[in-house]
């Protein structure tokens, strides 16, 4: 052994060279967990997504663990896999067991931090080993983790204090001042990529595809400057990670040098091809089609919508002026309830607005027919100009607040009285030749009605019975609700029905 | 349990009397135990009669006059008749699901070719907001996905779905015990393979089992996502994109109402796991549509429900978020009603036998309206004999009988034909649904009512008209299986024949036209009236001008003539309320209907308690419209007192109002004591019905938390 402190040198070139940019974490890194360096005992590791620590983490300890100069072993225990604490602990343990090829009878149960103590000092400390061998344990995410008892990572760190040979290493976001209970471990941070570094690493990959009639020399020029552009326009002010650019870039390339490959620009005018593309670098659109990458309702897979885009823009630039226009596969968002719920749970939905948008004070005002000799109620007046004027303090319309809670009797009753004037407007002729009368009453169906748009969330149960009644089978008309639906949404279901919903608002 | 079970005895007994009075004391008082010996023999004959024939359920009628046997028939007449029915409901509705199953199977077994990595694949079936009725589909997209794409699947509801542990539970319990079966395997596979136990969330042994049994993929189905808490979605979905590079999942939502609705409750970062396509099931407004032929409309549905009924139950599927399984059970309902309370129901069977024919029977069927209605048409007409004959012979009303129900076969046929014909031109099936309920009960006169439906055929252009009767003749020819309607032209064969060398002409003029460059019209068509456009001086001139005909026209015009000539003869049937016995075959009550599947039990209950005469029978409450009466059961006084009150009740206000009603000041007044135990408990009644509540707001007050009328 010539020295006591010492690196494996070429095995740190190679992981360098695959993770770009990071050379003074993968050394310090090392340098704490390499047994001929400086191992410590608890090391934290923290920084925001996507900067490289479980992958870099994960990718030196293997390295160590295949080199043969090294007795070292490792095992990572994700904590976004588990689901409680003492799913953690089993894990660790099956894990910890995989890792050392376990001979010994079987792992019980472990429920408690005990039993995890004993059942790891069982395989790492009494096990006969040598003693110059170190054993890794990470905690990936460990801060994310469910239902962890706070004394979960202190207990943890603890753990190789009785465990000799034993590293812990904790991957987190961001570390607390006294998160182990226990006086400095070394902290490892790794910070987000600088923009100069983002350019190293994009530039590092060529683009998807070389461009036609461009020299390969160019078409990597271009990639470059339109990876800063993305960089600047996008990944800046919003997504801040290094898969969220390269998914930009991947997706914007063929768009912007569509004109390139039309031949309308040549790759050396970057500005031109910038202004030419400028609406996909102020537009999120392209970059969040959605939640599904296809949902639009055509049938062709995900991959086709890209051609497509790619040819209609082709079209667009080739025909002259005319900026790209939007992502022609873009669906018409079906949120219109008016088309979805039949007339009674439409009738039910606008009656909970009202109910959760007007206050209980003015609903003899609104809905009783009882000072008004015609039987017509009176419809709310708009008094907002004359507030505006008189009080200092601004109001804010009732409609941006957020949903009052309300008693379903209440919902019932406007319903009742509601359904009456704006039903039978439409069906006078219809309900006095067919049935005779219009009925209006509360029945099987209402109820069947309002479980519905509970089960749909549409409507929420707040307070007590709320959790108990999953899906609103518990229809107690002393039960306080709120409706879910915003305003936008209540108005076009109102329209739907022929009425104007802001006409039975009181501001 | 000695003294619940006489209680349930009693209660079995009375459940099917409208009302009865509750009276546990008299149940009790023979809870002992030679009562309970009695009850349990009781018991042993039951179930002894339901293993000898699980027939007897339906009553003898006729106040039990009614053979037993034809009590047993008219059951079995049901079951078999329905049990036909439902096959045929059950064959419309998988495979109305069939096109969604290919999609989404397809969709799944390509989707590990073009999914990104990392992205689970999921598909958002569009069901529309009655979930309840998807267990079907759900119910098949397991068998063919299982089937077709090797995949275990699993159906999550909202109900088995509290937490995230019960959710993966419930998860990894189903795919593996799907394909074990058995104990053994399960308790096995719980187990890694150095011996360690895994915890029953733990999806490790999911992936354990699918070492052992490989399956193309682990498709997790949330029957009702919009029901399901967002955020345990959320957590649930970013757990088992965790997963993904092991176990190859994929998702299946059913959705209510659209995908972007669902998305927005969704966290972001959850969203970007998934990798979706959206899949729209066939409208529920075809569906029932299709029901609607196959068991209403049916030429093999012995029964005709009645407009009334049938449009009240096609108006609930638009307006009411009301299922597909409801329509079936409603039209169950209705033939279940029929067969149990129609003794003549007896005359549906094949084989009339004489026993099914003498006395009860006869004598009702004597009584029918229809019947009575044909005998005086007869004595009108002078037929004496007959009516004689008709009103004393019992033979000679079999006969008649026989005679008519063979008739009412026919008219089935022929009217359903008929509907066919007049709905040829709107394709749309709702179509025939509305016109078989106008014309059910007063049928098809195209010479009358139906005069617009001739005139609209006279209009039409030679090419629609062509279409018209080749589709006419296509239908007479072939029938209409989706209807059950077999080929044959029936008793207006002649018609059919002129009808066809009428299409013949047609076709030929329309070629001699065409050939010419002229348009054939006849002088019906809107386009013999030419308007012309003068301009004079400046200002427009329309006149109207009749375009000439030429001799081809004339000819076309003629043809038409006769095609309507033929249709009036071919489109004439009478409705069913003019045929003789319809009372047996044709059923149109709502009020069943109604009071079964669309229950009001608030009302029901305000009505007790305001004329608690409708259901005691009693003659000391019988009341004039919302009268106290002091007899009244105290908690129908306070009640009415009750409804008087503004939101917060003074407690001791209502014991005073109340005393002056019963009180010693009038005759026969309790006195007060007994008065105040009777509010007590009506207080306490009140309460436990959910009309008033303890209130916090004020001293000696109660809260109302029941208004009338909602």
């Amino acid at each position: 052994m010539a020295s006591i402190f010492e690196l494996p040198e070429d095995l740190l070139a190679t992981l360098a060279e695959s993770f770009p940019c990071r050379d003074a974490q993968i050394r310090a890194l090392a340098t704490l967990l390499y047994p001929r360096a400086a191992p410590c005992r608890n090391l934290i590791v923290h920084g925001t997504e996507a900067t490289g620590k479980s992958a870099i983490t994960t990718t030196l300890l293997a390295a160590l663990r295949d080199d043969p100069g090294t007795d070292l072993n490792y095992a990572t225990v994700k904590s976004a896999e588990c689901v409680t604490a003492r799913h953690l602990f089993e894990r660790t343990v099956g894990l910890v067991a995989d890792a050392v090829q376990w001979q010994g009878p079987a792992p019980g149960r472990c429920e408690t931090l005990a039993a995890l103590t004993v059942e790891l000092s069982r395989m790492l400390k009494y096990a006969e080993r040598d003693a110059a061998d170190r054993f890794v344990l990470v905690f990936d995410g460990i801060d994310r983790q469910r239902e962890a008892p706070p004394t979960l990572l202190p207990a943890l760190a603890r753990l190789s204090e009785i465990i000799p040979n034993l590293t812990n290493i904790f991957i987190l976001t961001t570390p607390s001042p006294s998160l182990l209970r226990c006086s400095s471990p070394p902290h490892l941070h790794f910070p987000p990529y600088t923009k100069a570094q983002y350019l190293s690493i994009l530039s590092r990959q060529p683009p998807p595809s070389s461009l036609p009639n461009t020299a390969p020399e160019e078409t990597a020029e271009l990639w470059t400057r339109f990876a800063a552009a993305v960089h600047d326009s996008l990944t800046r002010p919003a997504a801040r990670t290094l898969p969220a650019l390269k998914h930009a870039c991947a997706a914007l390339w063929p768009r912007f040098t569509a004109p390139v490959a039309v031949g309308t620009h040549r790759a050396r005018e970057f500005s031109r091809l910038l202004i030419a593309a400028r609406a996909y670098f102020q537009d999120e659109g392209v970059l969040e089609p959605g939640i599904l990458s296809s949902v639009p309702s055509t049938t062709k897979p995900a991959t086709q919508s890209l051609a497509n885009g790619t040819a209609a823009i082709a079209v667009g630039a080739g025909a002259g002026t005319a900026p790209p226009a939007k992502n022609p596969n873009k669906p018409k968002p079906s949120t219109d309830l008016s088309t979805l719920l039949p007339p009674t749970a439409r009738l039910l939905l606008i009656a909970a607005y009202l109910a959760s948008h007007n206050a209980p004070r003015h609903d003899n005002t609104l809905f009783s027919t009882w000072h008004n000799p015609h039987g017509r109620r009176r419809r709310a007046v708009n008094t907002q100009a004359r507030h505006s004027k008189k009080s200092k303090h601004r109001k804010i319309a009732r409609k941006l607040l957020g949903p009052g809670v309300f008693v379903l009797e209440r919902m019932v009753a406007i319903y009742v009285a509601t359904r009456r004037e704006w039903v039978g407007d439409h069906d006078e002729n219809n309900a006095g030749g067919g049935n005779g009368k219009v009925v209006v009453g509360v029945d099987g169906d209402v109820g069947m009605a309002i479980a519905t748009l509970a089960s749909l969330r549409l409507l929420v149960r707040v307070g007590g019975g709320a959790g108990a009644a999953v899906g609103g089978a518990d229809l107690d008309r002393g039960g306080r609700w709120r409706v879910n639906v915003g305003w936008e949404v209540v108005r076009g279901v109102g329209r739907s029905m022929g009425v104007e919903v802001e006409e039975w608002l009181v501001e | 349990m000695a003294v619940d079970e006489p209680l349930g005895e009693a209660y079995e007994e009375k459940q099917h009397q409208a009302a009865y009075i509750f009276d546990p004391s008299d149940a009790v008082d023979d809870g002992t135990r030679p009562a309970k010996r009695r009850r349990v023999s009781k018991k042993l004959k039951k179930s002894e009669a339901h293993t000898v024939a699980s027939t007897s359920v339906y009553p003898r009628l006729f106040d039990g006059a009614e053979s037993e046997r034809c009590a047993h028939i008219r059951q079995q007449l049901f079951e078999h008749t329905w049990s036909k029915i439902e096959s045929r409901i059950q064959r419309i509705l998988r495979e109305a699901n069939q096109s969604t199953l290919r999609q989404v199977t397809s969709f799944l077994q390509a989707a590990p070719d073009h999914a990104p990595v990392g992205k689970i694949p999921s598909a958002f079936i569009i069901t529309g907001p009655n979930i309840a009725s998807q267990d079907l589909l759900f119910e098949q997209l397991a068998e063919t996905l299982q089937l077709q794409a090797d995949a275990s699947v699993v159906r999550l509801r909202s109900g088995d779905a509290s937490n995230l542990k019960a959710i993966l539970k419930k998860m990894i319990h189903d795919a593996v015990a799907k394909v074990t079966d058995d104990e053994e395997n399960d308790l096995e596979v719980a187990v890694s393979k150095d011996g360690r136990r895994f915890l029953n969330y733990d999806l490790e042994a999911l992936h354990t089992h699918l070492k052992s049994s490989p399956r193309r993929h682990v498709v997790i189905a949330f029957q009702d996502s919009e029901a399901f808490e967002s955020g345990l979605l959320s957590d649930l979905i970013s757990l088992l994109s965790s997963w993904l590079d092991r176990i190859p999942f994929a998702l299946l939502f059913g959705v209510a109402t659209s995908v972007e609705l669902f998305e927005a409750r969704l966290l972001k970062s959850t969203c970007q796991c998934l990798y979706g396509r959206q899949f729209d099931v066939e409208q529920s407004a075809t569906i029932v549509a299709k029901v609607f032929k196959a068991a209403v409309a049916h030429s093999e549905a012995p029964l005709r429900l009645g407009p009334n009924l049938v449009s009240s139950l096609l108006e609930r599927q638009r307006d009411q978020v009301a299922s597909i399984p409801v329509f079936v059970s409603s039209l169950k309902y209705a033939y279940m009603c029929h067969f149990y309370a129609n003794p003549l129901t007896v005359l549906f069977s094949e084989e009339l036998d004489e026993d099914a024919l003498h006395g009860e029977n006869l004598e009702a069927l004597r009584c029918l309206p229809s019947f009575r209605h044909s005998v005086e048409m007869a004595v009108k007409e002078g037929d004496i004999q007959r009516a004689r004959l008709l009103l004393e012979d019992d033979r000679y009303l079999t006969t008649y009988l026989r005679d008519r129900l063979e008739h009412f076969r026919h008219w089935a046929v022929k009217f359903l034909r008929i509907l066919k014909i007049i709905t040829i031109n709107n394709s749309s099936s709702a179509g025939l649904a509305d016109m078989y309920l106008d014309s059910l009960l007063r049928g098809v006169n195209l010479s009358d009512q139906d005069a617009e439906i001739g005139e609209s055929i006279k209009r039409m252009q030679p090419s629609d008209s062509i279409l018209f009767l080749t589709r006419l003749l296509d239908v007479i020819d072939n029938g209409d299986p989706s209807l059950g309607l077999d080929a044959g032209a029936g008793d207006t064969e002649e018609a059919v024949m002129e009808l066809s060398d009428i299409l013949a002409d047609i076709k030929r003029l329309h070629q001699e036209n065409e050939e010419e460059g002229k348009v054939l019209r006849s002088k019906y068509s809107g386009q013999s009236k030419i308007v012309r456009t003068t301009v004079v001086a400046q200002k427009v001139q329309l006149s109207r001008d009749t375009a000439a005909l030429t001799d081809n026209d004339k000819l076309y015009t003629d043809l038409m003539d006769r095609v309507l000539e033929q249709l009036r003869i071919v489109l004439r049937v009478e409705g069913a309320e003019d045929l003789v016995f319809n009372e047996i075959w044709l059923y149109d009550s709502k009020a069943l209907y109604k009071d079964v599947f669309i229950p009001r039990p608030r009302g029901v209950g305000e009505r007790a308690l305001s004329r608690p005469h409708d259901y005691l029978g009693c003659s000391c409450c019988r009341s004039r419209e919302d009268q106290v009466m002091p007899t009244f059961p105290t908690t129908a006084v306070l009640y009415q007192l009750y409804l008087e009150t503004g939101s917060l009740i003074n407690v001791a206000d209502l014991w005073s109002a109340y005393y002056a009603i019963v009180g010693e000041d009038n005759e026969g007044g309790l006195d007060e004591r007994t008065a105040l135990v009777l509010f007590y408990r009506a207080m306490a009644e009140l309460r436990v019905m959910g009309f008033v509540k303890q209130s916090r707001k004020k001293a000696d007050h109660v809260a109302k938390l029941a208004w009338k009328g909602l």
